[in-house]
């Protein structure tokens, strides 16, 4: 049945050409900007980008490569009356061969590589501002504690959120990432960044955004039955100001003691 | 995009699924209520009766959940088109799953409104399952078991002790989840209006789940003999009755009668001795007998820690019945004490540890206000309103909120004299159940 090859070309095209037509469509490539889709939030969004690209390129290839040679032989060999396969007991110089190239491609990734992960991950890289929040994955939600007005984590004034994470346009921004029980990550798409959250540790995470608006936070690691379930909102403010605003306002609510402002503050 | 995106994905996973054939054997058909054990232990020899409860259910609220009836002045919208996808109209029932999106969303398409059956099943079924009975296929592996809402109770409530949760209490649980547990936050999965639907959903299955307990007490009491017996209009003044609790507690609302006592250090120490029940004057309360003198959540009221543990996290979730049992032979006292330290579901139960700073039903001052104020419904906690003035509930919530922060404040604490266990808990602290068999305890 020589024709199968035909459909196995059919399916590898379409794989290619969907690669292919995904930069066309705000929809298919990278999350970005709505008014801008090349427009990488972050600063450090264009380097990840680069390598992502970069291994797009050398997985196609390689894609590429593997499926004609793939398709090729199911044509050109197909089964025929009478005809046995030949036992060959394996090809020591084959196996050399398929093992260094891609151990030299991984080794090349990761020395590639190694400037931007010294930008993002290393904590000298870390922007020397005060942690914005400490972020706690549990199953299944983020627990946000803001340190409040006094600018202190631990304290009692420290504000307490769910799946809520506020910053500033424009700054650096530190959070301290943990866990409460298993493994999760910390997801922003559209800022390229994503961190595990380690039961155990406590991992400094910077990111920043150049546009003002509201994205999503997501768990990228699979973590139990309910790991769709955490997600969060992002706000990113315009201002400084607007941030305070909003924190005096949370802040408020977290200290009502009355009905009647209860009501007021909820604004509902 | 996301749309798109997803339509995408159905087209690749479709491709995928073909050869493999799709199938739905794994569903195990429509979805039933669970009934009360007690219709069927208690009824073996009333089967007329028990024909009636049944039919009376499937009367007022619908045959199955894809069949929703809501009962006349139920206070919830009738019809059921935002609590379920299915509608029954005269004898039809009818999908309403794709009516028109709402003008505001600037989009013709025609969009799915899940409704509250819809948005139940897909976020919260698994837990609190399907007849809210909370008994979801999750919920055996949970400490703490997920709520039961048909007994109608429900902890973290602004209303007094016994009384249902007003709306925003629900909404408060569903937006912000209840910390500590593995009750959920939805604010960031649901919109304001699903979470609306939900509400409504809850509450038509507490109000079911509470209907059919009283209907099961009513026919328990009556003459199998007696044509007259749950006749419709006593199944409707049950029902009616229900409702009404659900109605009354949006004007059950208790705000404290003062504002917080400043959380100086004064009032904090004034906190500690009430805490501890080192108090010269007034009531002495005892919280420490329960929460322990060190507010880790290890009283002599309760069952000792160790105890609690094995039998709760000591192994297979499901064979905690025989724990239990090896329990009774080999340490009758600790035993008794077990049987003490249940909540009203019958599921085990713990202090909250207060050096944390995690609270289930919020951390506003005003929270922690209600919970020492009127208690926590169903979970021993005791009201302690009008026991302790308020300004003395100020000290003990400005005690309470300060306690993570200045982990000292207990250090070397004891237990004033050694208390008989059993009266620790005793001051004014009618259960859950009492005060609903009192009317609510008007205050
Ligand atoms: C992962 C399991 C889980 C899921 C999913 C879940 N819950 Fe819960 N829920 C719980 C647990 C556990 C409790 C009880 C906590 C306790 O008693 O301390 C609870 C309690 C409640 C209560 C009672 C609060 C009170 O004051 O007594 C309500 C109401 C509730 N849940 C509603 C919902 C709704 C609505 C959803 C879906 C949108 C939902 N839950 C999803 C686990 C869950
Ligand atoms: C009869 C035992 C008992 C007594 C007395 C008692 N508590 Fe509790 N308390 C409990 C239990 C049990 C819980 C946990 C309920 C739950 O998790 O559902 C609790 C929970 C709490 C919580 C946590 C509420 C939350 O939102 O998580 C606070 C705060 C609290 N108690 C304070 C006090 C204070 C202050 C006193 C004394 C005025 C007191 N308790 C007396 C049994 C008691
Ligand atoms: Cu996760």
């Amino acid at each position: 049945m020589r024709n199968w090859s035909l459909l196995f070309a059919a399916a590898a095209v379409a794989s290619v050409l969907a690669f292919v037509y995904a930069p066309f469509s705000q929809e298919w490539w990278l999350p970005n900007a709505s008014d801008n889709y090349w427009h990488v939030a972050s600063s450090y969004g264009n380097q990840i980008d680069h390598l992502f690209i970069l291994i797009l390129i050398i997985t196609g290839v390689v894609f590429i490569g593997t499926q004609v040679v793939f398709v090729y032989a199911a044509h050109k060999f197909p089964d025929a009356p009478g005809r046995v396969a030949k036992y060959i007991h394996g090809s020591q110089r084959l196996e050399v061969i398929w093992t260094i190239i891609p151990a030299a491609i991984l080794v090349f990734i990761a020395l590639y590589q190694m400037g931007t992960w010294a930008d993002i991950k290393f904590r000298s890289a870390m922007p020397k501002v005060q942690p914005l929040a400490e972020i706690t994955g549990r199953q299944f939600q983020w627990m946000m504690r803001y340190p409040g007005p006094d600018g202190r984590l631990h304290t009692d004034d420290d504000l307490f959120l769910v799946n809520d994470l506020h910053f500033v346009k424009g700054k650096p921004t530190l959070i301290y990432l943990r866990s409460a029980d298993v493994l999760h990550s910390f997801y922003l798409p559209e800022l390229r960044l994503k961190q595990d959250a380690v039961p155990g540790l406590t991992i400094p995470v910077w990111f920043d955004s150049d546009r003002a608006g509201k994205l999503e936070l997501v768990c990228a690691e699979l973590c139990g039955w309910g790991h769709y379930k955490m997600r969060g909102n992002v706000t990113i403010h315009d201002t400084q100001a607007e941030f305070d605003e909003w924190m005096t306002g949370k802040m408020r609510e977290q200290s009502v003691d009355q009905l009647v402002s209860a009501q007021g503050s909820k604004g509902n | 995009m996301r749309p798109r995106l997803c339509r995408m994905w159905v087209v690749w996973a479709g491709a995928a699924l073909l050869p493999a054939g799709c199938s739905d054997a794994f569903n195990a058909g429509p979805p039933r209520y669970v009934e009360q054990e007690r219709l069927t232990t208690d009824f073996k020899d009333k089967p007329v009766l028990q024909g009636k409860v049944r039919a009376a259910l499937a009367k007022h609220f619908g045959d199955a959940p894809n069949e929703i009836k809501v009962p006349e002045g139920s206070g919830l919208p009738l019809g059921g088109a935002y609590l379920a996808n299915y509608v029954k109209q005269g004898d039809a029932v009818k999908s309403i799953a794709y009516v028109p999106a709402t003008p505001t969303s600037g989009s013709s398409d025609p969009q799915p409104v899940e409704g509250g059956y819809g948005l139940y099943r897909k976020h919260c079924l698994h837990c609190h399952g399907v007849s809210g009975a909370g008994d979801g296929p999750t919920s055996s592996f949970l400490y703490p078991r997920p709520r039961d809402y048909r007994k109608g109770l429900f902890k973290f409530t602004s209303t007094p002790t016994g009384a249902k949760p007003t709306r925003s209490d629900l909404r408060k649980t569903i937006e912000y989840g209840l910390h500590g547990t593995s009750m959920p936050a939805f604010e960031a999965l649901m919109s304001k209006a699903e979470i609306e639907q939900v509400i409504d959903y809850v509450i038509f299955l507490s109000l079911r789940g509470e209907s059919e307990l009283s209907l099961i007490d009513e026919a328990s009491t009556s003459d199998e003999k007696d044509p007259e017996a749950l006749s419709e209009d006593v199944v409707k003044d049950i029902i009616q009755s229900v409702a009404k609790k659900w109605q009354a507690a949006e004007s059950l609302v208790m705000n404290p009668p003062t504002p917080r006592v400043e959380p100086t250090h004064a009032s904090v120490m004034r906190g500690r001795e009430l805490f501890l029940g080192l108090n010269k004057t007034g009531n002495k309360v005892e919280c420490a007998g329960c929460h322990g003198p060190q507010a880790v959540g290890n009283g002599p009221t309760f069952v000792a820690q160790e105890v609690f543990n094995h039998i709760v996290f000591g192994g297979n979730p499901s064979a905690m019945p025989e724990r239990v049992a090896e329990l009774e032979k080999s340490d009758p006292k600790a035993y008794e004490l077990w049987k003490t330290s249940l909540d009203e579901w019958g599921n085990p139960l713990r202090p909250a540890n207060l050096n944390r700073g995690i609270y289930k039903g919020g951390r506003r001052p005003l929270d922690i206000y209600w919970r020492i104020a009127k208690g926590i419904n169903g979970a021993k906690m005791p009201s302690h309103f009008p026991t302790l003035e308020p300004d003395k509930i100020w000290d003990l919530v400005n005690f309470v909120l300060e306690l993570p922060y200045e982990p000292k404040l207990l250090e070397g604490a004891k237990l004033p004299e050694a208390l008989p266990a059993a009266k620790t808990a005793g001051n004014a602290a009618p259960t859950a159940s009492e005060s609903i068999a009192r009317g609510q305890g008007g205050l």
